[in-house]
């Protein structure tokens, strides 16, 4: 308030003009009456606005921060999915089913080549699956098609072996069990006709056909008749499905097949697993079986 | 002078339970995000088993999932916008809560999947949902932590406010004179 009048006092003289010693007087007291007071408020208001400057540059330094850990993270996600899409595109997509290959059965495990391909001299692999098993599904989606075309081409011999460990986790108690007999059935009728064991694998693990753990249902042995039907097998394949037959072979070959899978893991028995000359091949990269093919 | 001594070694003590939290929950990040990578075919299965997501959201979730771990992981080690990085970490937490605690209601049994892995459990196994929960709850005071007292040592953003106080300090002197 003193302030306030003290400073509009010598605005009006000095409006009116220059003549005023009057006003030059009012305008030297004005700091000598006011200085304590008005320099403290100075300095306090001065103090203020460097703070507020302060924070102003804090938050302005916030919102930068921010920005840039918000793009930080949407650039690895980018990255993440690009490198995700990569690990998990299906290869040798286009090519589809078997058509060469034939599957010959012994002591429940059935191996699956193109004999007849010229100059062959075929990589072996041994692949472990559960019928049931969904990590299986996507190794058959994304690997089925390079698998078909390089039994087909006589590059790659299969011995496949079905686990069965899954079964307490099918509606039926029974399902791997039953899916391993009824490969066994196929193989065993309908081996020598080409494509015909493979196209029925690959079915049992189609999405939509393979039953999920812990579900409401699976398929019957009559339905896994149909199927193997459905993609060209026999009706004696499908009498044996449909009779039982070869389910103490696939419980003897789940017996066996986990053994020699735990020799070559050094105790771990998983699905899907790729086993080659007794070691398990990390099929984690894309390219492990290009990889495996290209071995000399 | 006693009491300087005190209240600096008061600011030391919560230095230390910051960069644990900080490290600690960058860590708990970390691991699981480069597990969940590492087997994007098991991570599919693993989001999957839940039964929460269309299965047309499945897959995105799955491969989006692991990276936004991983970032928020390097946020947190670099003590980078250390209090968003912590809130995001809240959010996502209480999200995985959230599904396992409904995974159990529904009867579900199924592995978290929290470090890679998951699906269903194998046989032989039980379900360990109490102990996931407890495991998530226990990374969410690190979060909470986290979010009350972002500043931490050896931190981008303590290097970026003392830097920023230091120049503010000599503009004001400047004014000042």
């Amino acid at each position: 308030m003193a302030q306030g009048s003290s400073g509009r006092k010598p605005t009006g003289p000095r409006n009116k003009g220059s003549s005023g010693g009057n006003s030059s007087k009012a305008v030297a007291s004005k700091p000598t009456a006011s200085k304590p007071k008005g320099g403290k408020q100075q300095s306090i208001s001065r103090k203020s606005v460097a703070q507020a400057r302060t924070s102003n540059t804090n938050n302005r330094t916030q919102l930068i921060i921010g920005a840039v850990a918000i793009v930080v993270i949407a650039a690895i996600i980018i990255i993440g999915i690009v490198m995700n899409q990569k690990a998990t595109a299906v290869q040798n997509a286009g090519y589809g089913a078997s058509t060469k290959s034939v599957a010959t059965e012994a002591g429940g495990v059935v191996t699956v080549s193109n004999p007849t391909a010229a100059g062959a001299s075929p990589k072996v692999i041994d692949l472990y699956e559960d019928a049931l098993c969904p990590v299986c599904a996507g190794f058959e989606e994304q690997f089925g098609q390079q698998i078909n075309q390089a039994v087909d081409e006589g590059k790659l011999t299969v011995d496949v072996h079905m686990l069965t460990f899954l079964d307490p986790r099918s509606f039926s108690q029974t399902y791997s069990t039953r899916a391993a007999a009824a490969l066994l059935c196929v193989a065993q009728e309908d081996g020598s006709q080409a494509g015909t064991y493979l196209g029925f694998h690959s079915a049992l693990f189609a999405s939509g056909t393979q039953p999920t753990e812990g579900g409401t249902s699976d398929l019957s042995d009559q339905q896994l008749a149909d199927l193997a039907t459905s993609k060209g097998a026999s009706d004696a394949a499908a009498q044996c499905i449909t009779s039982g037959q070869n389910v103490a072979a696939a419980t003897a070959a789940d017996k066996s097949s986990t053994a020699t899978l735990s020799a070559a893991t050094g105790g771990q028995v998983g699905t899907p697993t790729v086993v080659q000359n007794g070691k398990p091949v990390d099929i984690q990269p894309p390219d492990w079986l290009t990889t495996l093919l290209a071995q000399r | 002078m006693a009491v300087t001594q005190a209240g600096s070694r008061r600011v030391l003590a919560w230095d230390v339970v910051g960069l644990v939290a900080r490290l600690g929950l960058a860590a708990v990040w970390l691991l699981s995000g480069f597990d969940k990578a590492s087997d994007p075919r098991e991570t599919i299965v693993a989001v999957r088993s839940y039964e929460l997501l269309p299965e047309s959201l499945v897959s995105t979730v799955a491969a989006t999932l692991p990276y936004l771990e991983i970032s928020l992981g390097v946020l947190l080690v670099l003590g980078f916008a250390t209090r968003l990085a912590a809130a995001l970490s809240a959010v996502l937490l209480l999200v995985f809560i959230g599904g396992v605690i409904s995974a159990a209601a529904r009867g579900l049994s199924i592995d978290c999947g929290c470090f890679g892995g998951g699906g269903p459990v194998r046989p032989g196994e039980s379900t360990t949902y109490t102990l996931e929960i407890l495991r998530d709850v226990g990374f969410l005071a690190l979060a909470g932590y986290l979010i009350w007292r972002p500043d931490t040592p050896l931190s981008v953003d303590r290097f970026v406010r003392l830097r920023a106080e230091s120049a503010a300090g000599t503009t004001e002197e400047e004014t000042v004179d």
